[in-house]
């Protein structure tokens, strides 16, 4: 057992690692690896991705909601949302066919990932920032729910170490980004699965929040999330202290170490890393649809 | 609808840093708690366990064949008075799963105290849903 829970702990590490820094549960790694390569039932396989993204959720968060990075504001409104959707889909389950979802899931990841792409950079942002009481008023008009962000002080600033800037934002559609909380909570309650990554992509796209701080505001919603889960699964049997137990202590370590690297890594690269994983986890998801 | 008062010029941070403060400090104290207890659970799972914890031997069959394991609170205190090491590492997962809703509640509490009632409903209103799902997932199992 020994040799083996290294093993958990190791990639238990990388995967927090790599959650905590773009807001994913890091069960894109564990699930896989415990299925496919230590032929875990999936039901073990999904407990233990449950409790790995509590441990990121906390470790990531306990840094960067006190750096400022995460929006707490934000991450509270939206969690209304993520959690009701985490519900609903629990309560769906078996009502569509899970194949049928899969695929949709993975198609929808698969052109959200071609959209960041398109994003303009964080330089750009921060040369319009000057004219930032315009694009809040305008976002705030056209966007029809600016004004909803205006009301609940969603609007922020971070101080974004790896460019030496501060960077002021300004939340626009948040009434849309509610919603699509929403349907992400249900398709994870759903599938058991992709707690952050169409939370990243929402926030990033809908409600044109800065990269970094929607990788650590989804950091901080998925726990709430995986929260409202987690004790179902739990009272099911579906977590096992001994595969548990080492995942959870790798993704503490791991998910801690991450959190530092948000705040230096270059914004571009937090794109291009997160658009590179999210079409791993597309791939994934339309082949479990077909497949 | 007005521009808030400093304008966007002067953005605040999301939320004032008492908040912010409190939040972070629940958080890590959750983790602290949650690693000693796993680590514990561990050191005593090997010294206690060994045929558990050490053996390599059956560990692929073992991890197949394994379903008894505390998932109730009730085995869970029974197993921590017994000294079990597995038991111990349960309690640790399970203050995991606890910590974010712990600083949710910090954050709900925070707001309350500066008077800040939108977000203590929001905040009040998604622990009642979390506490909800809780008492759903309790009873269907």
């Amino acid at each position: 057992m020994i040799e083996l829970s290294l093993l958990l702990f190791g990639i238990s590490i990388v995967a927090g690692a790599l959650g905590s820094l773009l807001g994913l549960g890091g069960g894109f790694v564990i699930v896989p690896v415990l299925t496919l390569v230590f032929h875990l039932d999936i039901r073990l396989a999904i407990g233990t991705s449950i409790v790995a993204v509590a441990a990121t959720s906390s470790a990531g968060a306990a840094r960067n909601v006190t750096e400022s990075i995460t929006n707490l504001r934000v991450a509270t409104f939206l969690a209304l949302a993520t959690t009701v959707g985490a519900l609903t889909g629990a309560l769906l389950v078996g009502v569509f066919d899970a194949r049928l979802l899969f695929t949709l899931f993975g198609t929808v990841l698969a052109v959200s990932a071609a959209q960041m792409l398109r994003k303009r950079p964080l330089r750009a942002m921060q040369e319009s920032t000057p004219a930032m009481e315009t694009v809040g008023v305008t976002a705030g008009r056209e966007g029809g729910a600016g004004r909803l962000a205006d009301r609940l002080a969603l609007h922020s600033s971070y101080f974004d170490a790896a460019e030496g800037l501060h960077v002021p934002y300004v939340v626009a559609n948040t009434g849309l980004g509610l919603g699509l909380m929403y349907l992400a909570g249900t398709l994870s309650g759903l599938l058991g699965i992709g707690s952050g990554v169409l939370k990243v992509p929402a926030m990033d796209l809908a409600m044109h929040i800065p990269m970094k701080v929607s990788t650590a505001t989804s950091n901080l919603l998925i726990g709430l999330t995986a929260a409202a889960s987690a004790v179902v699964y739990f009272a099911r049997g579906d977590i096992d202290p001994l595969i548990a137990g080492p995942v959870a202590i790798g993704i503490l370590l791991g998910a801690t170490q991450g959190s530092r690297w948000l705040v230096r890594i270059r914004s571009d690269r937090l794109r291009v890393l997160f658009v590179s994983v999210l079409v791993v986890v597309a791939a994934q998801m339309i082949l479990k649809g077909i497949g | 609808m007005a521009t808030p008062a400093g304008g966007y010029g002067a953005l605040t941070p999301p939320s004032p840093r008492g908040v912010r403060a409190a939040v972070g400090k629940t958080l890590r104290g959750g983790v602290s708690l949650a690693a000693a207890l796993l680590l514990t659970g561990y050191v005593v799972g090997v010294v206690t366990e060994p045929g558990v914890f050490g053996s390599h031997a059956v560990e692929q069959a073992h991890l197949a064949a394994r379903a008894r394991f505390p998932h109730s609170l009730a085995a869970m205190w029974d197993g921590i008075g017994h000294g079990s090491g597995e038991a111990i590492i349960v309690a640790g997962i399970l203050v995991l799963i606890l910590t974010p809703v712990a600083g949710l509640t910090t954050s709900a509490v925070a707001f309350a105290r500066r008077r800040d009632w939108l977000f203590t409903v929001v905040s009040a209103a998604v622990l009642s849903v979390i506490l909800g799902s809780f008492a759903l997932g309790w009873l269907s199992s």
